[in-house]
């Protein structure tokens, strides 16, 4: 591929519209990714730049190899992923928290302070699609609980005794409350990031920091 | 015995070279090594395994490293790169020598759970025993010339300095944590976490603008000038002159097209000590070039010597190129009686031909056939 054309991988799904928004309103008019959903690759017309339309979770990896110049993808895939890309913008959107939530009818004791006595849940099982973010939570406080990956529906894990607790992303709260479950300890906080390989930034500097001044100063 | 299914398999990272694929590699290896000769960089083997103790004093580092034990219980590795077993070599077996020394080494290097290659071959030279300036833009220069003797194209060095963000943080009096946190932030180009560990700080607002601004300072030398206002720190302003000093020499070397000056290149937590540099090409995710002045490496073991140096990923530079020709043999030889053929190959071979003997009687058309697959141009039948 021509070393002057830029690369920029997009997340399927709920994040794309606000990707495409996003980058329209930098000056990159993309909007028509979103009408051929079977289209993975587009050229924009009159400019240097091929849209690529990734799985999330592969995002960090398109951009880490430089498939992908520059990619935008969640913080929660980032930390998950762990790989080895420079993050240059938090574009804000697609917020999400991770937490640790446990039925209803089986909650830790609190302590003093009003938060959970975690302790209890040493030597438990934890459903998770990011066995490392719960691996590093929980081994973060010295303890032993173990992640068990699975790739969707891990709400039910509890009920059915996979795992005494589940580690996920929650945006409205909504999905717990459907599946009698409770927030017991939050892990940390996510929104999507503009990230470029490493050395695509500096070999491409120019194209790749002007897009994201323009994206900082949009969010 | 018969093997397993595991037996087939090769452990993660590892893979086999084909004869084209050697031939190339073999033949990169040697554009480069003859370039660093022409420079008078000698070359050195060190060995494969090396106690952990001399590649990496730090246990809780060591993850990337392949460990084993050896029978006394020491943990022994396999080399993840050569400047520091060569560290060792020069401070107890060359201690004694007439610096500057000039090494340069080619070889496989093992890395642990590694993104591309867990096994990979490094080329790379130390320039041994004298401080900046020189020597750092020799270097340079050299990693420069060895590209151009491999007809890669569009490759361009970009060069920083690690006094600036540690003159800095010695300035700011920046507690132990916070610059781990900062230079991992400016090392990764982690804008997002720099940010935030900057507005957060009790930093004054110019040190906060500085830092902010540093992974986004590169240029040709205008971009020094930015660095005026903090000339009253001498860390600071040393390193401003010393990568004025290499620009200029750069210059004298012809090969200054090819560098450019990039502030935010850090390697946190690692040796280096003074000018860096990095080597990148287009498409290609990770550098193929890494050097810089580690003026600290040898006196961990004992020998109070500047130096600098650099190491070129010939692996990575392999994928670049095209599958390459092996040479093919130059005869075929056949014929009845095993006893002649063998006789006609010596002859042939002391002459200097590259010779294939036949194992086994051919027919004509059977020979013919072979040579032609294999790509032998004369087809030599031996009558008894």
């Amino acid at each position: 591929m021509s070393s002057k054309f830029l690369t920029i991988a997009l997340p399927k799904g709920k994040l794309l519209i606000d990707s495409a928004e996003l980058l329209t309103k930098a000056g990159l008019d993309c909007m028509f990714v979103l009408e051929d959903s079977r289209k993975l690759t587009f050229d924009l017309p009159g400019k240097e730049v091929k849209i690529i339309i990734c799985r999330p979770t592969d995002i960090p990896t398109y951009v880490e190899y430089g498939a992908a110049d520059i990619g935008f993808v969640g913080k929660d895939t980032l930390i998950e992923q762990n790989q080895d890309v420079a993050e240059l913008v938090d574009l804000k959107f697609g917020y999400c928290r991770f937490v640790v939530a446990m039925p209803e009818d089986s909650q830790p004791p609190r302590l003093d302070n009003g938060e959970y006595d975690l302790s209890v849940l040493n030597h438990k099982r934890a459903a998770t699609k990011f066995p490392r973010v719960a691996q590093l939570f929980f081994s973060e406080r010295g303890m032993q609980v173990t992640p068990i990956k699975l790739h969707g529906n891990i709400e039910i894990a509890p009920q059915v005794g996979l795992a005494e607790m589940i580690v996920d992303i929650v945006s409205t709260g909504k999905t717990l409350k459907q599946n009698k479950l409770v927030e017991i300890a939050p892990i940390l906080e996510a929104t999507t990031r503009m990230i470029a390989n490493r050395v695509s930034y500096r070999i491409k500097y120019e194209d790749i920091q002007g897009l994201a001044e323009k994206l900082r100063v949009l969010v | 015995m018969e093997r397993s299914s595991m037996g087939l398999k090769l452990p993660e990272g590892m893979k086999d070279l084909m004869p084209t694929e050697l031939a190339l590699l073999e033949e990169l290896e040697g554009k480069a090594l003859k370039t660093c000769h022409n420079w008078s960089f000698q070359r050195v083997k060190t060995s494969g395994l090396e106690y952990r103790a001399c590649v990496e004093p730090d246990a809780n580092q060591d993850d990337y490293l392949y460990k084993f034990f050896d029978k006394n219980g020491h943990i022994i590795v396999l080399r993840p790169e050569f400047t520091t077993p060569i560290a060792r070599m020069v401070a107890t077996r060359l201690k004694g020598s007439q610096l500057p020394l000039r090494l340069c080494y080619s070889g496989d290097v093992y890395r642990n759970g590694s993104t591309r290659f867990s096994e990979f071959r490094q080329v790379g030279v130390e320039l041994i025993g004298v401080g900046s300036d020189l020597p750092d833009a020799e270097v340079i220069a050299l990693s420069v010339e060895i590209m151009k003797a491999l007809e890669v194209r569009n490759f361009q060095i970009s060069l920083g300095h690690n006094g600036i963000f540690s003159g800095l943080a010695d300035e700011m009096n920046i507690d132990a944590k916070l610059r781990k946190e900062l230079e991992d932030g400016i090392a990764r180009k982690d804008m997002v976490k720099l940010e935030g560990l900057v507005s957060q700080s009790d930093l004054p607002e110019a040190a906060k603008e500085f830092l902010l601004s540093m992974p986004h300072l590169t240029g040709k030398e205008e971009v020094l000038d930015k660095l005026q206002n903090w000339n009253h720190i001498q860390a600071i302003r040393r390193a401003v002159e010393s990568l004025r000093t290499i620009y200029q020499f750069l210059k004298d070397y012809g090969v200054q097209d090819y560098v450019s000056l990039d502030l935010g290149i850090l390697r946190g937590f690692s040796y280096y000590t003074g000018a860096i540099f990095e080597g990148y090409l287009p498409g290609v995710g990770i550098p193929v070039v890494e050097g810089g002045r580690y003026d600290k490496l040898y006196e961990d073991f004992g020998y109070n010597s500047p130096a600098t140096g650099f190491a070129i990923n010939l692996s990575i530079l392999l994928e670049q190129f095209s599958e390459y020709e092996v040479e093919n043999p130059e005869v075929l030889v056949y014929g009845q009686s095993p006893g002649a053929v063998v006789k006609r190959c010596r002859e042939l071979r002391k002459s200097g031909k590259r010779v294939e003997m036949a194992l086994g009687f051919l027919t004509d058309t059977d020979a013919k056939k072979i040579a032609s697959i294999r790509g032998i141009p004369i087809v030599e039948k031996v009558e008894v």
